[in-house]
Parts: C-alpha cells; structure tokens; sequence
C-alpha cells in the first residue's frame, strides 16, 4: 500500500499550467527523487504536497486520507514534514529553540499556555538529541540566523526531521553546499531518514543516483519516467529531455 | 544555580517596587509611581504583541480602555451596592473585559500579521474612540465616567482613600502581571508566538497555525492591557475617551519602543522614561513633546533595540571586565554631546519664547539680545566639532573592550 498517492494532480496559476497530470505511488520506506530540468515545476508539486498550494483538480492521498486541499498545518500533524529550497528557519530564535518549536506539536503540547518549557525534560532531551544528530550540540544558544550556511542548512534539515514524520520531503538539501559539506549532507541525509520515507528534489545527480530507490523525471509538468536508477539512466526521453541537457550545460 | 539566580531578580524586583514610594514620599513621587505602575503592565502587554508576536498595533488602547472604563462601571456598582466585592479585584474586571474585546476584534484582525494587521487595528482603535462619543451611557460621553474607590469591603481596615494606598494595591498587581507575562514567554504558546513572528510560514510546517498562535497572544495581550485599565481605574477614579483613543495607543508603541522590544524588561525601562518625562519635563517646558519626539526618532536611528538593548550590549564587555575601560570614553564624548544637546535646548526654548526672559540651568537667559544667540550658536558649534571629534576615539574603546581577549564566540 502507498504511503502517497498522486493521482492527476493539476495546478494551474491563472492561464498557465503547471503541473498537468502527475499521477505517482511512493512506497512507504522508499527513498524517491525527483528530478528534473529548472521550471519544470519541482517546487511546486513538493508545495501541492505539502498543503502550501491548493490543487486545480485531482487527488493526494497521504496514509489513506484526502490531503490535497488540506492547510500545511494539517499536514504536517498527519505525519509529513519537509524542509525548504531557500533556507527557512527561525532566524531570531537559537538554535535550540529553532528544534524545540519544532517538535512541540508532535509531543502533544499543542497551543498550551500552562506548561514551562523549563520544566519539560523529556521534550528538551529529545529537542538535544535531534541537535546531536545535525551536529548542531555545540551550537545550542547560539542565534540561528548568525550560523554559517552549511549549518544552516542542517538546522533545517533538524526542524523537517525533529517531529519524527513518517514522509520526509527536501527541497534540494545540499544547494549552494561545496563538495566536502555536500558529502556530509548526504551522510546525515541517510541516517536521520533512515527506516522513514523521502522524496527529494535534488540537482546533484551524484547525489540522486546515490541516494534514491527510484527516481521520477518531471518535465514541463508531467512525469516521463519513474523507475529504478540504473533504467532511469538508460531511459533515452530521459537522457534526450534532462540529462543531456545537464551534460551540455555543465 | 540559576534558579537561584532568577528568584533573586523576580525578589529584587518586588523589593523596589514596594521600596520606592519610601525613597520618594512626595505627592508628586507618588503620583508618578503610580502612573509608572500602570504604565510598565500596559506596556509589557503592548510587547507580547509587537516585540513577541511581531504584530504592529496602533489601536492598543482599546483593550485598556474598555478594560478601564468597565472598571470604573465596577467602582460604580461597589458604590451602588448594586455588587458587593473588595476593590483589590477590580483590575481583574478591567482584564477580564480587555479579554473579552480581545477574543472579539482578535477573531478577525489575526488572520494577518504585518500591514493588514497594523491597518485593522488602527480601524478599530479609531471606530472604539468614535463610540466613546456615541454610546454615552456606557462612555459617558467626553465628561467620561467617574467612580468612588474607597467603597466596598475593607482590606484590614484599609481603604484606599490615599494614593499610597493605591501604589501599593497597584505595586503587587504589577508584579503578579509581570510575573503570569514572563512565564508565557516559557510556554509553548509563547515560544510559537516568536516563532511565528520570525518566520510564520515555516511555523506552519511544524504542525501551527500562525493565525492561532497570533490569536492567542492577542487575547493574552488584551487581559493584561485590561489590567493596566483596571489600574487605570483605581488610580483616578475616572476615564474618558482618552485613555482608548490614538494617543494612548501611540504612548504604549513609544514606551515600548524606546524600552527595547526584544527584550523582556525592556517595556518596563521605557514606562519608567516616558511616565518621567511626561511628569517631569512637562513642569519645566511646554514643548516636552517636541523633546519627546526627537528622543523617539534618535532611538529608533541610533538605538534599534532601545534602552534595553544599549544597557544590555555593555552586558558582554562587564563579563569581561573590560567596563572600566570605558568611563574615560564615555566623558570625553559625553560631555561635549551633553554640552550640544543643552544648547540646542536653549536655541529651541528662546525661539520658543521670543521675548521672556527665562531661567534654564541656572542661567538666565534673555531671548531678545542678539549676544545671547551669538554665544548660544557659538556654544552649540563648539560642542558639536567636538563631539564629532571625539566619537572615534569612543568606537575604538569599544571596539578594544570588545574584542578581547578570545576571539571565539561561544
């Protein structure tokens, strides 16, 4: 059984389509990328997604429930968490704070106004734990909008994964990364995932066929293959539409 | 160790509340102390909104007046007999009723923050104020309403007709509101209120609605300014549209503003500078506004995170032994800058004035004779070049006090 199911999802922004007709099952522990040339409309399906945008027409199943018109909020306490392209943290806040807000829902505070953070040791112990895990201990108190970016990046990583979704979603986590601190993205990536399902968008191709069970290639708002690495790489649309095309530009 | 510590700070600070009106026993002081007590809960109320919440209000004064004048209703109704309860509970009418409008305007005017927030709230600060003038049995209409305080039951034998009296009741309301506003700054919902305002969309990833989290600020900000009203009430035993109109609301951004937003204390340090200036300087000078005003525009261009943020950046060079260093610095730039600023002072109060001769810092000076400009003038472009002069040797101590001896921030 999927874990999500796509089915005909459009998205129209006024006369212009978007995504025309995205149909995908992605299985529960799978590890899925999607790829595919820019504007091809990668962020805006992970957006449709995650509740951020509304679908024209069609269906998104998450665990068996109807998620595509639902608020990202709603979402997110179904169990799917995703991080952004452009790094979206709580800048003024530390870091710790940054992780702890992050897993406040999931510990069932809710809106509560009657507990001391302080005071809740099972939630800060996990909130350190998750900063273990990003590597960010060291860096607790300090303010999150002053970190350097590779760390950043991480710290977003910390705040997609700290509630402990089942479906992780990333936005092309190692962007803007040099060689060396890409490596240790992708190292983290694979362990804080690990037993959880992904889907990544991701340029790196190094990355995505290092990474993923199975790739999806998006052009122009459609899927044109979905299959296993090694098919993918021999799919001739695929190589024609994408990688080609990469090979040229890079 | 650091429970210590905190506990030591929330007890120093019921001590000098509760100290003050020993050390200033005028009629004068203890007027001014209970305008600050007032102010200091109005003002940490403004700040969950903008300095937590990251919501622009020019319309706070709603919540305080309409808490206020419920109050006042309240003192009515003691006086009346029509109810029967000890005045020490009427600030807890003036924030039940600053809730209630809160949980009412805040239904609507949360769904955005930003300029749709600050645009909605300045609409309904001006539509309360217009009221005021239209619902005349419950506003009073511009004579306002006016209650009795020393009604109702004793408090051991207290009751409440001396202004003392009164700062003391205020004094350990204000520390209990200080207290409930700290701690909801260490809740969940306090916590996602910074959140939101940093970055409302990713709080929405994590499982929040931002319009909640707002809204529940809000409302919690809408009981404390209630409080404040409540306070309001029992100090002067009267209100009128004033107190929920623009002006007050304005007051309350000033104060906090000029305190310092990102801090917790800060709105309490700029109550305490604006009730002084606004009693003070309003003895000696007509123009106290003007002086308001640029002091308002200067820390806005020169200190960001007001008074608070200037004391708390010397905080860093104090843990590190380096503030002596800067006593000397300080004199050399201040003098000349505190020269400056008297004259400029002086140049503004003799326009002002024209012919009177009037007496400012132990001078008498006679606005009509040209060689008191020409010194005034000359005084004023001394004290300028030198204060220029002398602000770079200032930002290299500081710098120097700064950046010693490690390098590396933890």
């Amino acid at each position: 059984m999927a874990i999500l199911s796509l089915k005909d999802v459009r998205k129209n922004f006024g006369e212009t389509e978007i995504i025309r007709g995205v149909s995908l099952d992605i299985e529960p522990g799978e590890k899925h990328a999607i790829i595919g040339p820019n504007g091809a409309g990668k962020s805006t399906l992970f957006h449709l997604i995650s509740g951020l945008f509304n679908v024209t027409s069609g269906t998104i199943e998450f665990k068996q429930n109807e998620i595509q018109n639902k608020t990202p909020y709603e979402v997110n306490r179904l169990g799917l968490a995703r991080s952004f392209q452009v790094t979206n943290i709580f800048a003024r806040m530390n870091v710790f704070e940054n992780v702890r807000c992050a897993l406040l829902w999931s510990c069932g505070y809710r809106y509560s106004f009657w507990h001391l953070l302080g005071k809740q040791h099972e939630l800060n112990e996990k909130a350190m734990h998750v900063l273990e895990q990003i590597r960010l201990q060291d860096k607790a108190l300090f303010p999150a909008g002053e970190l350097a970016y590779a760390q950043q990046r991480a710290l977003e990583l910390g705040i997609a994964i700290a509630s402990g979704a089942e479906l992780i979603m990333l936005d092309e986590p190692v962007a803007g990364m040099s060689h060396s601190e890409a490596e240790n993205a992708v190292e983290l990536i694979r362990k804080i995932t690990e037993g959880k399902t992904l889907i990544m968008v991701e340029h790196d191709m190094n990355i995505v066929f290092d990474v993923a069970d199975r790739i999806s290639v998006l052009v122009y708002g459609e899927i044109i293959a979905t299959d296993n690495p090694e098919n993918i790489r021999a799919n001739p649309r695929v190589q024609e539409a994408y990688l080609g095309e990469v090979a040229v530009s890079a | 160790m650091s429970m210590v510590k905190k506990l030591s700070v929330w007890i120093g600070y019921l001590v000098v509340l509760l100290i003050l009106p020993r050390l200033f026993d005028s009629i004068l002081a203890i007027s001014i102390l209970n305008q600050m007590a007032i102010g200091i809960v109005f003002a940490l109320s403004y700040n969950m909104l903008l300095g937590q919440g990251g919501m622009l209000s020019f319309g706070h004064a709603v919540y305080f007046g309409l808490g206020g004048f419920m109050a006042v209703h309240a003192l009515i109704m003691i006086e009346s007999e029509t109810a029967y309860f000890s005045i020490l509970l009427i600030p807890l009418i003036g924030g039940a009723f600053g809730l209630i409008a809160a949980i009412f305007i805040g239904s609507f005017s949360t769904h955005k923050a930003g300029t749709v927030f600050a645009m909605i709230s300045l609409g309904i600060g001006e539509l309360i104020a217009a009221s005021s003038l239209i619902f005349v049995s419950f506003f009073g209409g511009e004579a306002g309403i006016s209650g009795d305080r020393t009604f109702g039951p004793l408090f051991f034998g207290v009751d409440f007709a001396q202004d003392l009296e009164i700062y003391y009741l205020s004094a350990v309301w204000v520390f209990i509101a200080t207290v409930f506003m700290y701690l909801f700054t260490q809740t969940p919902s306090g916590r996602m209120a910074n959140a939101v305002r940093d970055n409302p969309e990713r709080a929405e990833f994590i499982g929040y609605s931002a319009r909640r989290v707002r809204f529940i600020s809000f409302c919690a900000s809408g009981l404390f300014a209630g409080i404040a009203g409540g306070l309001f009430a029992l100090n002067y035993e009267f209100i009128t549209d004033e107190s929920l109109n623009a002006i007050t609301s304005g007051r309350v951004l000033l104060m906090a503003y000029i305190g310092g937003l990102g801090y917790f204390i800060g709105p309490i340090v700029g109550a305490v500078i604006l009730t002084l200036m606004n009693s003070l300087l309003s003895n000696y000078s007509d123009l106290w506004l003007l002086y308001l005003g640029i002091m308002f525009v200067l820390t806005v261009m020169f200190l960001p995170r007001g008074f608070a943020g200037f004391i708390m950046m010397h905080q860093v060079v104090w843990l590190r032994g380096n503030l002596k260093s800067l006593i000397l610095p300080y004199l050399i730039t201040g003098i000349p800058a505190a020269i400056f600023t008297s004259a400029c002072i002086a140049l503004v109060e003799m326009s002002h004035l024209e012919e009177e001769v009037f007496h400012y810092l132990g001078l008498e000076l006679d606005p009509s004779a040209t060689l008191t400009w020409i010194i005034t003038i000359a005084i004023a472009a001394g004290s300028f070049y030198a204060t220029r002069r002398s602000v770079g040797q200032l930002s290299d101590a500081w710098e120097s006090a700064n950046s010693f001896p490690d390098s590396e921030d933890r």
